[in-house]
């Protein structure tokens, strides 16, 4: 096992300053669509690098040319210190990658297929066969050592996949949406193993849409929007680039209308009723407070609850969201 | 562990999962088979003029066909990559899946001359130039399926491209017709087909008698034919990697 895993929330060791991935001014066009943007990054030894973005962002792109699936248009991408464009096949022995599909030979069982990824991988035999086991133990699948791939539930297969990437040991692996479709306890399983992967030293680069899931596991995340990032930082840190905007949500005795609510309060920035609540998106809590009692004495009605929040990731996920799409439609 | 070993895995494991399987090697069979037996049951005494044609079309047929639904098949299940993403060149893919392609036609084509030769007597008078017609003709036909097959999305696209390229070749290439029975339009033609030179190698093999004057041109044709191919397949397999 590999030194070098940081704590969530502790500080750095000296193996965990190491860069393994470094990308700089990285691009890909598709045709005439621009895929990658000047990308820049880069991420230690020892992490787990949260990669977000909205569908098509350029999330995949970015993981297919960092495992040398896809070739750059331009800039620079090294994994482990090497140019995957140079020297894809050495690249590739030190990484392992699990796909948004998993995509294992569904004929063959789930043993024999780990023992073909040792294969491919080039490890000695008894090595081989003695990594399949364990990883079978770790994933709790050796009572499933002799099913067929294709005879396996989805969270199942999701689990044999990830074990499938770890073969080799790599010292970084990619998990393009790790827990997409799985049931509520086959995803916090596979969240617990991606833990013990990263204790165990692996870096691990994860895409998912499931923001929560990025800010349980990640100690840091960017943010990708139409192929150029707009976000760094840890969860904390990109929450508070938009913690000027919060959340006040209000439960008022009568019936209001919106329109009412957004003549007292001027400074509002969206407004909805959620299940009975009104919610506003606001700068000034204070003021906002005041002017929703002003307007509750002014109306006659009777303020029933009001509550204040911080944004979440996905507020904050949301907000630069919109924020790059208005900059997007605004003209030149 | 050198990328030729990996090669070799690659062969065992497609062996494992699509060629050892019993409707394939009865399928692969079953075809030249019957139509040997009709060739034999119609004139006992003619029969030796169209074996090489036919077991030269069930190398044709087998390895095209078998490695471009192998790679098609694993390009739609997502299991191709799994191998793009291994520490392995595409030449090592190329080698790996073209082998297990090659031992599949190879050792269908084998069973059948070993099995006309038991059953009818049929002639085996140069047992090394059997065995390089039918290393070089499964070389280069399977080497032509993967080039196809890396090119295409679906088995039916695949098989239509090749079809294209097949049956024409049948007619002119020695397998019916020898080729000094061909109109003299069609020798010309006749010599850039791959499918000629290993008919008329599987001739020497078996009878001793071609249409060429010495074993040599043909084999040294196929040795080309099998290069070509391998250079259209790896450029083929180079451009699938990145797209």
């Amino acid at each position: 096992m590999r030194q070098g895993t940081q704590e969530k929330t502790g500080g750095e060791t000296a193996a965990s300053r190491d860069v393994v991935i470094q990308v700089q001014n990285l691009a890909k066009s598709y045709g005439a669509t621009r895929a990658l943007t000047n990308v820049s990054f880069s991420v230690r030894a020892g992490e787990i690098l949260a990669y977000l973005g909205p569908n098509g962002a350029g999330k995949t792109t970015t993981i297919n040319i960092l495992c040398g699936l896809l070739d750059r248009d331009a800039g620079q991408a090294r994994v482990c210190g090497l140019d995957i464009a140079e020297d894809p096949v050495r690249v590739k022995q030190q990484i392992g990658v699990v796909p948004e599909e998993s995509n294992l030979y569904p004929e063959l069982s789930c043993r024999r297929n780990l023992e073909y990824l040792g294969e491919l991988y080039g490890l000695p035999r008894t090595a081989r066969k003695e990594r399949a086991e364990s990883l079978l133990t770790l994933f709790d699948l050796s009572d499933k050592a002799a099913a067929p791939f294709r005879a396996l539930s989805r969270g199942l297969k999701r689990r044999l996949t990830v074990a499938a990437a770890l073969i080799h040991s790599p010292q970084v692996v990619f998990l393009d949406e790790p827990t997409a479709g799985l049931d509520v306890p086959s995803a916090r399983a596979l969240r617990s193993l991606i833990r013990t992967i990263n204790r165990d030293g692996a870096t691990v680069f994860l895409t998912t849409h499931n923001l929560a899931e990025a800010e349980a596991l990640s100690h840091r995340i960017l943010i990708l929007v139409r192929g150029r990032l707009v976000a760094e930082g840890t969860a904390v840190e990109i929450r508070r680039q938009v913690e000027k905007t919060r959340s006040l949500s209000v439960t008022l005795s009568a019936d209001v209308s919106e329109r009412m609510l957004r003549d007292a309060c001027p400074d509002v920035r969206s407004i909805s009723l959620v299940e009975g609540a009104w919610r506003l998106e606001v700068t000034d809590v204070h003021r906002a407070t005041a002017q929703l009692l002003s307007f509750a004495d002014e109306h006659g009605v009777r303020i029933l609850e009001l509550n204040t929040s911080t944004p979440s990731l996905e507020d904050a996920f949301m907000t630069i969201l919109e924020g790059d799409s208005g900059k997007e439609e605004a003209p030149p | 562990m050198s990328q030729f070993v990996r090669a070799l895995f690659i062969s065992r494991k497609d062996m494992e999962s699509y060629y050892s399987k019993p409707p394939l090697v009865t399928w692969g069979l079953l075809f030249p088979a019957v139509l040997m037996l009709a060739v034999y049951v119609k004139d006992p005494s003619n029969y030796l003029g169209v074996a090489p044609g036919v077991i030269a079309m069930t190398l044709l047929f087998g390895n095209t066909s078998m490695a471009a639904i192998v790679v098609t098949f694993e390009k739609r299940s997502g299991t191709l990559q799994r191998l793009l993403l291994a520490p392995i060149s595409s030449r090592t893919i190329l080698l790996g899946k073209a082998c297990s392609a090659a031992l599949y036609g190879g050792a269908t084509s084998l069973v059948l001359t070993v099995g006309l030769s038991l059953l009818v007597g049929m002639p085996i008078v140069n047992p090394l130039l059997l065995v390089a017609a039918l290393i070089l003709g499964a070389g280069a036909f399977s080497l032509l399926g993967l080039a196809v097959s890396a090119s295409v999305r679906e088995v039916f696209e695949a098989m239509t491209l090749l079809n294209f390229f097949r049956f024409p070749i049948l007619f002119i290439s020695g397998v019916f017709i020898p080729v000094a029975h061909l109109p003299t339009w069609a020798k010309p033609v006749a010599m850039l087909s791959p499918l000629t030179h290993v008919v008329e190698l599987f001739r020497f093999g078996l009878s001793g008698q071609a249409y060429f004057a010495s074993p040599a041109i043909p084999a040294a044709t196929s040795v080309g034919f099998l290069v070509v191919s391998w250079i259209l397949a790896e450029q083929a397999f180079r451009r699938r990697a990145n797209q």
